[in-house]
């Protein structure tokens, strides 16, 4: 130490004058260094509007994975637990499941009528909702200027009107009146102030919008054959804007639309009904719409919630590593609906042993599961299974695997022209269609279908699949199939749309207004 | 840029100054001044030739130095506070000096920002506490144990092993904008002090006003508080060492019913009963523990009048009180100063901080079911019935109720954090003329983590479990790496000059500074990692599974700072200060911003008419306006940002999906800082020879444009549903009383007595047009607890009034709206009956009423102490009033089969008793209301400690100079109304105190030795 000191102070005698000198060059230095862009720094990481040059395609992808939302508990669902609840749980042919207490709030409150507008899982449906309709908004506006040819702009906005004519058909089937929104807040000052963000349109007017949208696509889709995988189509366009024509009752235009797409020869029916809801029948050829699962990041990519949340569920003695947590049990009504000999009863449904006997369920991949004594439920919906031995997945374990949701059919579209049909939309065999149906379903043919035929065979070809409730509500027989099927909270008039989230109301300061709750 | 023409004045007046050193050679004399009583060096001392008016001031590390002439040969050391001191020169060129304390003034000097001044000339509102002070606590930071000493600055802390306490400086100043203070370590400027060890403190400092608080501008809005470590002193080489050693446990529990009481609670609820079991099981038995934690210092020291040296070496270690939760902390300091000329100082300080935090509590939050999960909250929830192990397998929980077994989470998972951190500043002075100062000085700050979390597999089957089933599973094991890196820089260049011209007494500090801080992580994972902690790096792991990510931050600040202090005849003092500065985190329209203060002061007791009387020894009245800010916004905040990785799988599922973008974020492009303006006025004062001091101190303050992410309608395009804007306005208004009474009873005894409170009154007085905030979300049908709203506390309780239970269910039909339907169709007996406030015919969330807030009306610190002889003894005491908690994990009760507390088995409406407070049996599911909204006042003895000093003639055999044993106790007794484990609960602004699964305050015991050789 002693040392150093004394180097020290030589070198500060002999120096001195030059210390003075460094401080002026570090001074000098610091005014240098401090250059107009010292405070100039762009956020890291951050990718902006300007920095993406394939921003437009991009968006797409994003709008399309914006139906993969299933955060039912938080900020956003659309194909998630929250729409299991509000289009499965809530109708004639599911139960809630699982314990009676778990979930009695969000979901228990869905399936009995007994929900409020500050349902959580109606709230987030909403936020789902409106952020795809955010995502395809910002597509639709980053594909307006982007560069690339014409043709695919067009195409791919056609998609993401798709999407967006999708997300509000849903919409307007859930809230009935809804804020329409088609452009993207410049800000966040724009958002707040501009009432068209908050002021509910009228049903007709969103419906008008729907079919603008669906109508562009329609128009800039090609068709099956000549579109990629996973990618809304032509077909698909017009089975949609079928089905939104069917909604509103407009029957030449269900006819036509539907007769397009049967004409194209694009589709068909598949052999075997219980194979649709496996691996190997995703995007088969009775496949017109689906959401797409997969993998990505070595993980699997599914819809949150989506297949565990209706897994087969232990209870009871247990002594088995369960598949899930036992929600959206087929209901006995929907059970007393088959008629005897029909082969999708068993397709839909996994009926848990429970003769006493122990034998179990054998389910197709060769999973058994136990008897009911330790089994929560006893009957769940097989058309949300997903086999860890049989299927391929990036990663197999968790159990929440993915599973493509199978929007719309073939069958569908059969069904709808034979409605449309027995509607006078236009003229057809109704019988042949209906009876195509119930062939592969292994039951005799009917004849002379009447409009009562065609809304059965739709609640048994669609069942667990997301339509019922949508459906009796369009029959205008809503009140009358839920007092049948014992769910006597229900009040019409009511209950066929959901509340408004609370939380929107207040936000809007008014502006937004309630459904009759 | 805008401020060249300044840089170049303040360069050009370097230059000349600099040429101007080279004035008549005389006779030089050097020294340091040091307190007799903690030989610390002293700043700010007046050293004066006698028989003249010639002198200096010493510097901030107690230099000074001085010509003489031919026959000058006596100095006078003078400072207020000590005694002065008359030393004889005799020939010698180095004049060290020991000054005594005087005891009968309050005078004391403390470090402001970029520079010292004596108490007493200050004109804003600060507080000064001692090292010794500090380090008499055995906790983790300074900051804690700064807990009640200081009027005005309440702070609020977790208990959590490694955890930096929340404090909030005269009130909730924001209400989403940041909250951390800033602390200055020795120039160097962060917003963390848990690496620094606090036996390395001399002193901590406190700018509590705006005036104080805005030579740091943008950043002084949360409070600043400097921080001074150790220097070494010139003299004999010292060594010192204290350890403590003690153990602590959890203060408060709540009592959770046994398997009896629950079966019969759930009997009551449901009409059936629990599944017979032979077990009942105390879950918080099963996951806390009596923990261990202890603290050892050394300290080497030393110097010569041309260096100064000290290191110090400190080792902590804290067990949680939950299982497997371990923290371990590792310091070194290095402090140099040198004296490389008469005019030439350079030193530095360095510090190096090693932490390990095992399993902290909060890291652990692994149900898999969504719902709010953690460890704590599991020990909650979990059912009695259910056995947490036998003979290696756990009880199953989840298969039973949907609750994680906490004791398996807590045994399954490995989580730890390692931090290096390399802190330190060092500068150079330059003193051309006495008086005026060139200061240069670097900080850097190192920060690196070292993130690792190892999670087990198992399966929900009886290998596992007693029972198989459930949701608790882990079906591949998997490794999270984590590596962070943060180096920030800040640069200060001030010129001081320092003039007593007569009665005129000038100090004029100019300077200015730039800081930039670069930020990096890298992240990794991979699954199917064996369980043998060796093995835990991402290459063992299945490569098929790999996932990384990696991001950064960087920003930078530039700023010029100004002040001048002057005082007339030590009577009338005025302080002036400003600072101009430049963030990169706003927009480039208003980038820069200004943050003005002035304040004056009035020495009474210096008046001619205060001579004849003997009362007052001081009286001083001072008053203050200022500007701050609070810049503490995120980097991103007013641009908008694509959010990456929103693939869709178009190729089926065994192709991977295609990335895909999306833009969900609305933004204010606007977005500026939060702006605080203060006033402050005060009263200070001594009586009778200073046995009394005290102080009353009023604050009004404001801060406009107030950062608040506003809700924004879903239909906004906005993920989250809010922005950030500069929405709102609130106020600050209070007053602090301070008050002690130091006696010197005789040589053997005296005793002190002390206390401080501060009143708080906390309002938003304007909000976006009158939009309330909602806050507090807490699940279950809770929906939001809080409001911020016009007129009321930031983060005020807003939750149903509960005015009574349905009796009947003749009560439940007859309670109708106007239309004649039930309020409450839905409704049981037993079931809470609310009021239709709005009365709109329905009880819904438009009923929540204003349920008190957080925020306690006054806060306070009471302390005593006596020294008998060789024993010292200690106490104070730290408490709140007027303040409600949120009872949230009782409030969040959503599966039936969950537990409950014995008092609520045992208080529960009963068609028998009637309750009209308390609910009959339920399955929970409830409504927030008044119910769980309980009183948060308490007092709490914050600290107990004995000391004995060894007398010195026992000591002088052995070679030890002094030596002190103590045995000290944190947080002995808790006073408390509330029914939850604390009432200590941080939190966001508009959602805090709210207690959900917090950690509870833990309870000290140690024992410890202070000795120097």
């Amino acid at each position: 130490m002693i040392k150093h000191i004394s180097y020290m102070k030589k070198m500060t005698n002999q120096y001195s004058y030059k210390m003075k000198a460094v401080i002026v060059v570090v001074i000098g230095l610091l005014i240098l260094g401090c250059s107009d862009n010292f405070l100039d720094i762009k956020v890291q990481g951050g990718v902006t509007t300007e920095t993406d040059p394939k921003l437009g395609e991009r968006l797409v992808t994003g709008a399309y994975h914006s139906l993969l939302q299933g955060d039912a508990f938080g900020n956003g669902d659309v194909h998630g637990w929250g729409f299991i609840s509000v289009t499965s749980i809530i109708s004639d042919d599911a139960d809630k499941g699982s314990t009676a207490g778990d979930q009695a709030v969000p979901i228990g409150d869905i399936d009995n009528f007994t929900l409020t507008p500050t349902n959580r899982f109606v709230e987030s449906l909403w936020s789902g909702h409106y952020n795809s309709i955010g995502a395809t908004n910002q597509a639709l506006k980053a594909l307006k200027v982007a560069a690339i040819d014409d043709t695919e702009r067009k195409k791919l906005m056609a998609e993401v009107r798709f999407i967006r004519g999708y997300i509000y058909f849903n919409l307007v089937r859930m809230f009935g009146d809804v804020p329409l929104v088609l452009r993207v807040p410049v800000d966040a000052n724009d958002a707040n102030t501009d009432p068209a963000f908050q002021t509910r349109a009228n049903v007709a007017i969103v419906y008008d919008s729907i079919k603008r949208d669906l109508q562009y696509a329609v128009d800039n889709l090609l068709i099956k054959s000549q579109s990629e995988m996973g990618h809304a189509n032509k077909g698909a366009a017009q089975a949609l804007l079928a089905k939104v024509h069917m909604y509103r009752g407009e029957w030449p235009q269900v006819y036509a639309l539907t007769n397009d797409v049967i004409q194209s020869g694009q589709y068909d029916l598949v052999e075997d009904y219980a194979t649709i809801w496996r691996q190997v029948g995703d995007n088969n050829i009775e496949s017109i719409f689906e959401i797409q699962t997969g993998q990505f990041n070595n993980e699997n990519l599914a819809i949150d919630n989506y297949i565990v949340s209706q897994g087969p569920r232990v209870g009871g003695s247990g002594g088995w590593d369960d598949l899930g947590f036992g929600f959206n049990n087929p209901s006995a009504s929907l059970l007393s609906a088959y008629e005897p000999g029909d082969l999708r009863k068993d397709a839909t449904v996994i009926a848990i042993d429970n003769s006493g006997t122990h034998v179990g369920t054998t389910l197709w991949d060769g999973f058994r599961i136990p008897s009911s004594d330790s089994v929560q439920n006893l009957f769940y919906n097989y058309k949300a299974y997903t086999s860890r031995t049989m299927e391929t997945f990036a990663r197999p374990e968790p159990k929440n695997r993915p599973k493509n949701i199978r929007i719309l059919r073939y069958a569908d579209v059969l069904l709808m022209h034979a409605e449309a049909i027995v509607n006078g939309g236009g003229s057809g065999d109704a019988d042949a269609l209906v009876n195509e149906i119930r062939e592969r379903a292994g039951l005799a043919p009917k004849s002379g279908v009447t409009i009562d035929d065609i809304w059965q065979e739709r609640h048994i070809e669609f069942a667990m699949e997301h339509d019922r409730f949508w459906d009796i509500v369009r029959q205008g027989r809503a009140a009358q199939v839920m007092m049948a099927a014992g769910k006597t909270n229900f009040v019409a008039g009511k209950h066929e749309l959901l509340p408004i989230p609370n939380s929107q109301i207040i936000l809007s300061g008014g502006l937004l207004t309630q459904n009759n709750y | 840029m805008r401020m060249k023409p300044f840089y170049r004045i303040f360069s050009f007046a370097f230059c000349l100054l600099s040429l101007n050193s080279a004035l008549a050679q005389n006779r030089q004399v050097t020294g340091t001044v040091i307190s007799a009583e903690d030989k610390q060096p002293v700043p700010g001392v007046n050293v004066l030739v006698q028989g003249t008016s010639r002198g200096t001031v010493t510097d901030l590390d107690g230099k000074y130095s001085l010509d003489l002439s031919g026959t000058e040969e006596t100095l006078v050391f003078s400072f207020i506070g000590f005694t002065s001191k008359t030393v004889p020169v005799q020939g010698r060129t180095v004049v060290d000096v020991e000054l005594e304390l005087d005891t009968k003034t309050l005078e004391e000097i403390v470090v402001v920002g970029y520079g010292v001044q004596k108490k007493s000339d200050i004109t804003g509102s600060t507080a000064n506490i001692k090292g010794d002070e500090l380090l008499k606590q055995p906790v983790l930071t300074a900051t804690q144990a700064m807990q009640g000493k200081v009027a005005g600055v309440q702070i609020i802390s977790s208990g959590q092993p490694g955890s930096s306490p929340q404090i909030r400086v005269r009130g909730v100043g924001t209400a989403l904008g940041g909250t951390t203070s800033l602390y200055v370590v020795d120039g160097v400027l962060t917003d963390d002090i848990s690496n620094i060890n606090t036996a390395d403190i001399v002193d901590m400092n406190i700018l509590k006003d705006a005036s104080s608080a805005a030579i740091y501008g943008s950043r002084g809005a949360n409070g600043v508080i400097i921080i001074t470590t150790k220097k070494g002193v010139s003299g004999d080489l010292k060594i010192s060492y204290n350890n403590n050693i003690g153990f602590r446990q959890a203060a408060n529990l709540v009592e959770m019913a046994n398997a009896s009481e629950y079966s019969n609670y759930i009997q009551a609820a449901t009409g059936n009963p629990a599944p017979a079991s032979p077990y009942d099981t105390d879950w918080y038995g099963t996951i806390l523990r009596n923990a261990f934690q202890q603290s050892h210092n050394i300290s080497v020291s030393g110097g010569t009048d041309k260096a100064t040296y000290l290191f110090n070496a400190g080792y902590l270690s804290d067990q949680g009180i939950i299982l497997n939760n371990d923290f371990e902390r590792f310091t070194l300091r290095f402090n140099n100063d040198y004296k490389l000329s008469d005019k030439i100082q350079f030193g530095f300080q360095s510090s190096f901080g090693n932490s390990i935090n095992e399993n902290a509590f909060g890291n652990i939050n692994i149900d898999a079911f969504g719902n709010v999960g953690s460890v704590y909250n599991n020990a909650y929830r979990a059912s009695p019935i259910i056995t947490s192990i036998q003979d290696g397998r756990y009880g199953n929980s989840s298969a039973y109720q949907n609750v994680g077994n906490p004791l398996l989470d807590l045994n399954n998972n490995s989580i730890r954090v390692n931090e290096n951190r390399l802190q330190g500043s060092t500068f150079l002075s330059y003193k051309p003329v006495e008086w005026l100062t060139f200061r240069s000085s670097l900080g850097a700050d190192w920060r690196n983590s070292l993130n690792r979390g190892y999670y087990y597999q198992f399966n929900a089957d009886e290998n596992t479990f007693l029972v198989a089933g459930g949701n608790q599973l882990r079906a591949q094991s998997s490794l999270i790496v984590q590596n962070s890196q943060a180096f920030r820089w800040v640069w200060d260049n001030t010129a001081t000059i320092t003039k007593q011209l007569g009665k005129h007494d000038v100090t004029l500090l100019a300077g200015v500074t730039a800081e930039k801080l670069n930020f990096t992580f890298l992240s990794a994972n991979r699954n199917d990692i064996p369980a043998d902690p060796d093995l835990w790096y991402i290459g063992v792991g299945d490569a098929n599974t790999s996932q990384n990510n990696g991001g950064g931050d960087a920003w930078a600040r530039n700023s010029y700072l100004s002040r001048v202090n002057y005082s007339y005849n030590e009577k009338y003092l005025f302080t002036a200060t400003v600072r101009i500065d430049g963030s990169s985190r706003l927009p480039e329209i208003n980038r820069w911003q200004t943050f003005p203060s002035f304040g004056v002061g009035w020495q009474i007791h210096r008046e001619g008419f205060m001579e004849n009387q003997n009362i007052f020894d001081v009286l001083k009245l001072r008053g203050s306006y200022g500007k701050v800010g609070n810049d503490q916004i995120p980097t991103n905040a007013y641009t908008v940002s694509v959010e990456q990785n929103k693939p869709y799988p178009f190729g089926g599922v065994l192709v991977p999906a295609i990335p895909g973008v999306q833009i969900n974020q609305n933004i204010d492009p606007n977005i500026t800082w939060e702006i605080t303006e203060e006033y402050d006025l005060a009263i200070e004062f001594g009586l009778f020879q200073s046995k009394l001091t005290g102080e009353v101190n009023y604050y009004d303050k404001k801060v406009a444009n107030a950062l608040i992410s506003v809700p924004l309608p879903r239909t906004g395009a906005d993920a989250d549903g809010i922005i950030f804007t500069n929405a709102a306005t609130i106020q600050n208004r209070g007053v602090e009383v301070l008050l002690n009474w130091k006696k010197l009873v005789n040589e053997n005894l005296s005793y002190s007595v002390g206390g401080n409170v501060t009143f708080n009154e906390n309002k938003v007085v304007g909000l976006n047009g009158g939009r309330a905030i909602r806050g507090g979300s807490i699940g279950a049908a809770q929906g939001f607890t809080t409001i911020t709203d016009n007129g009321l506390p930031v983060g005020s309780f807003f939750v149903l009034n509960q005015i009574g239970v349905f009796n009947t269910t003749g009560e439940v039909n007859s309670y109708i709206n106007n239309d004649g339907d039930p309020l409450q169709p839905t409704a049981k007996p037993g079931d809470f009956k609310y009021e239709d406030v709005n009365g709109d015919g329905r009880i819904d969330d438009e009923d929540r009423v204003f349920a008190g807030s957080y925020q306690p009306v006054a806060y306070f610190g009471l302390n005593g102490s006596v020294n008998f002889k060789s024993w010292d003894f200690s106490i104070d005491f730290y408490g709140n009033v007027g303040n409600e908690v949120y009872n949230g994990k009782k409030a969040v009760r959503v599966e039936g089969r969950d537990n409950v507390e014995k008092s609520v088995v045992y208080d529960r409406w009963t068609a028998a008793n009637r309750s009209q407070t308390e609910p009959g049996a339920n399955t929970g599911n409830q409504l927030a209301s008044k119910y769980f909204v309980e009183s948060g006042s308490f007092v709490r003895i914050n600290n107990l400690t004995i000391g004995y000093t060894f007398p010195k003639s026992m000591l002088e055999k052995v070679r030890i100079s002094t030596c002190r044993a103590f045995v000290t106790s944190q947080n002995l007794f808790t006073l408390k109304k509330y029914s939850g484990f604390t009432p200590e609960l941080p939190g966001d602004p508009i959602s805090s105190g709210i207690e959900l699964s917090a950690y509870p305050t833990t309870r000290t015991v140690a024992l410890g030795i202070n000795v120097g050789f």
